[in-house]
């Protein structure tokens, strides 16, 4: 075990638990998980094992029905909904499937939108947005609409979204499930300096066995509950 | 923290043909709303004008509510005239107007005919009504008759038709227009006014329908105790601002109507809106749960929602109150009791103002908590 001033995130016997109908669905059961500070961790697992499920309450988009999540000493399930929404805009930057960038906002204006929500001078948020797409590789396609960028380009532009706010932690969900291999290894390049040159701590779901070649450990959800693999 | 209003605006291009329904929509609906507002103002103020509170009318007891109806006696006037003090008298003429209300049938030269209330006045009625003004011509005397510069429109003929010198007949009689009078925001206007012995003979009646006193400093309650001491007389007594105020309560479903014209286009156009705005606001919902997850709250995208409806509706409501404008400004609506020129105000614009905002709040409130409601999980995932 790792020294606790490491420690990133904590989950102590986190359990979830969906009600479908009558039938109650228990995707993660009293699961326990520490995550270090700069860590990239893989999270592997059949479809329908938690995966999701489980970064979303890493990452304050859900809540458990019992167990206790801190990062970086908030504890994250206790937090309003409100007060969740402030925590998850300075600590966590999100990277899904299918991009999810806003169709009538530019490259720009997307990798913009979390600067918003902090005071910022326009001509700083300008600076940041501009770095940001420089990191990605992007600086010349600034001004181009979501429809007018092919889907590598698009997760890039995600992940400068992601990154932009400068949080410490960043969660991809099938990150590049969606992409050619080409594109989705220029992805996981990114994650992995991202990893290395920044400090970032990031946790992806993927299927792909390659893309958690990528990260520096793996984990198997399977029933609920985690299984570390040799990496 | 609020969402770029850039966002809101190009949402409104997401998809043209929503944008041109709400437009339309809204566009209407104001227009409506203008339209019955206008009416309505133009009918009050009409009738509020054409009313004095210094005139009293003397009517026959039993027919306060209709001058058309009413029988006075002849001596009516000549009896009020030295009974009633206070009486309004430039130069010693005292202001006191037997009148006579006369539905006729009247032809014109090319063999048109045109039916509608006659007045029959003597002289003095420009001392009980000083808001009219002969503009072209000469009062009427025996053998003419003279007509209200929009009595043409009422009814439905050109204004060439009725120019001094036109002959029109009247049963046997063949009677001269001698003039054009002015009597502005009031049913006058739409009269046809001609001398009190003629139609009296014409429509075959001894008495008169009401005499017309305006008084000076004359007390209204003392032509009414005048009226009640004259037993013999069966007379009664009214302001004319309260016969007038009357007879708008007359036209009352007529407003009713206009209004619920206008209510169910809007409620229709609310429906409408609703929906398309649902099913707009419905395939963003992922995009809404991205921008939670990036941070911002339910309430900036509610206000990016509003926004974004409002501007629709506000847009609409310009081009609806410019049609309104264009289309209605000026325009006199025709019935029984006169011609009524639509009221055109601030108050009318603020109405269609009112009835465009609440269109863009009713609309799109409900649709955008609908789509706001799902937990974020559940919305990333659809
Ligand atoms: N909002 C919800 N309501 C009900 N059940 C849910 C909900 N979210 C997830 N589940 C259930 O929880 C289980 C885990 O789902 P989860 O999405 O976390 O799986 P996953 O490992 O991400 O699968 P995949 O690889 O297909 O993305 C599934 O059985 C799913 O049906
Ligand atoms: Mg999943």
């Amino acid at each position: 075990m790792e020294n606790d001033q490491d420690i990133l995130i904590r989950c102590l016997s986190v359990t979830k638990q969906y009600k479908k109908g009558e039938n109650l669905v228990t995707p993660l059961d009293t699961l326990d998980l520490d995550i270090p500070r700069g860590d990239f961790l893989a999270m592997m697992g059949p479809s329908g094992s938690g995966k999701t499920t489980l970064l979303n309450l890493l990452s304050g988009i859900d809540q458990p029905t019992s167990g206790s999540i801190e990062v970086d000493g908030v504890a994250i399930h206790a937090l309003s909904r409100r007060a969740l929404a402030a925590w998850r805009a300075r600590q966590v930057g999100y990277i899904f499937q299918l991009y999810h960038l806003v169709p009538v906002l530019t490259a720009f204006e997307n990798v913009e939108l979390p600067l918003l929500l902090d005071d910022l001078k326009r001509r700083e948020r300008r600076e940041k947005v501009e770095a940001a797409l420089s990191l990605v590789g992007l600086s010349d396609r600034m001004h181009h609409f979501p429809r007018e960028l092919s889907g590598g380009q698009e997760q890039r532009v995600a992940i400068a979204r992601a990154l932009v706010a400068d949080p410490p932690l960043l969660v991809a969900d099938e990150p590049t499930g969606d992409l050619d291999r080409e594109s989705a290894d220029a992805i996981l390049g990114l994650l992995q300096t991202l990893s290395r040159e920044q400090g970032k701590t990031i946790v992806m779901v993927t299927h792909d066995p390659k893309a958690a070649g990528a990260a520096s450990r793996t984990l198997h959800l399977e029933k609920g509950q985690l299984l570390e693999a040799v990496s | 923290m609020l969402l770029p209003f850039s966002y809101a605006v190009r949402n409104l291009y997401r998809d043209r043909t929503r944008l041109a329904q709400t437009l339309g929509g809204s566009a209407l609906v104001v227009f409506l709303v203008m339209g019955a507002h206008a009416l309505n103002e133009g009918m009050r103020k009409t009738l509020s004008a054409s009313g004095s509170p210094r005139n009293m009318l003397i009517l026959g007891k039993g027919s306060e509510e209709s001058m058309q109806r009413s029988e006075v006696s002849e001596q009516a006037a000549g009896i009020t005239e030295a009974s009633v003090s206070g009486i309004y008298a430039p130069l010693g003429d005292r202001a006191v107007s037997p009148q006579i209300i006369h539905m006729a049938n009247l032809g014109l030269p090319d063999g048109t005919r045109i039916r509608g209330l006659v007045r029959g006045v003597t002289a003095k009625a420009l001392l009980t009504h000083p808001e009219v003004t002969v503009m072209e011509g000469h009062f009427p005397g025996p053998g003419e008759i003279m007509a209200g510069r929009l009595a043409w429109k009422r009814f439905g003929i050109d204004e060439g038709d009725l120019v001094p010198g036109t002959e029109l007949r009247f049963d046997s009689a063949t009677l001269t227009l001698s003039g054009i009078f002015a009597a502005p925001g009031t049913v006058l206007e739409s009269e046809l006014w001609m001398n009190l012995n003629d139609l009296r003979t014409l429509a075959q009646r001894e008495t008169v329908s009401a005499v017309v006193v305006r008084l000076d400093e004359g007390d209204p309650a003392d032509v009414q105790l005048f009226t009640r001491q004259r037993l013999d007389l069966e007379l009664s007594a009214v302001t004319e601002q309260s016969y007038y105020a009357r007879l708008a309560t007359f036209y009352a479903p007529v407003r009713a109507m206009t209004w619920t014209t206008a209510a169910l286009i809007a409620a229709a156009a609310v429906f409408g809106g609703l929906n398309t705005l649902y099913a707009a606001f419905a395939s963003r919902v992922r995009e809404i749960a991205t921008l939670q997850a990036i941070g911002f709250r339910r309430t900036a995208i509610l206000i990016s929602f509003i926004q974004e409806s409002l501007m629709t509706s506000l847009f609409g409501t310009l081009l609806g109150a410019l049609a309104a404008v264009l289309l209605l400004a000026d325009r006199v609506i025709y019935l029984s009791a006169g011609a009524f020129r639509l009221g055109f105000g601030p108050e009318t614009l603020f109405a269609g103002l009112l009835a465009g905002t609440l269109l863009g709040l009713v609309g799109s409130i409900p649709p955008a908590i609908r789509c706001l409601k799902p937990s974020l999980p559940q919305a990333l995932r659809d």
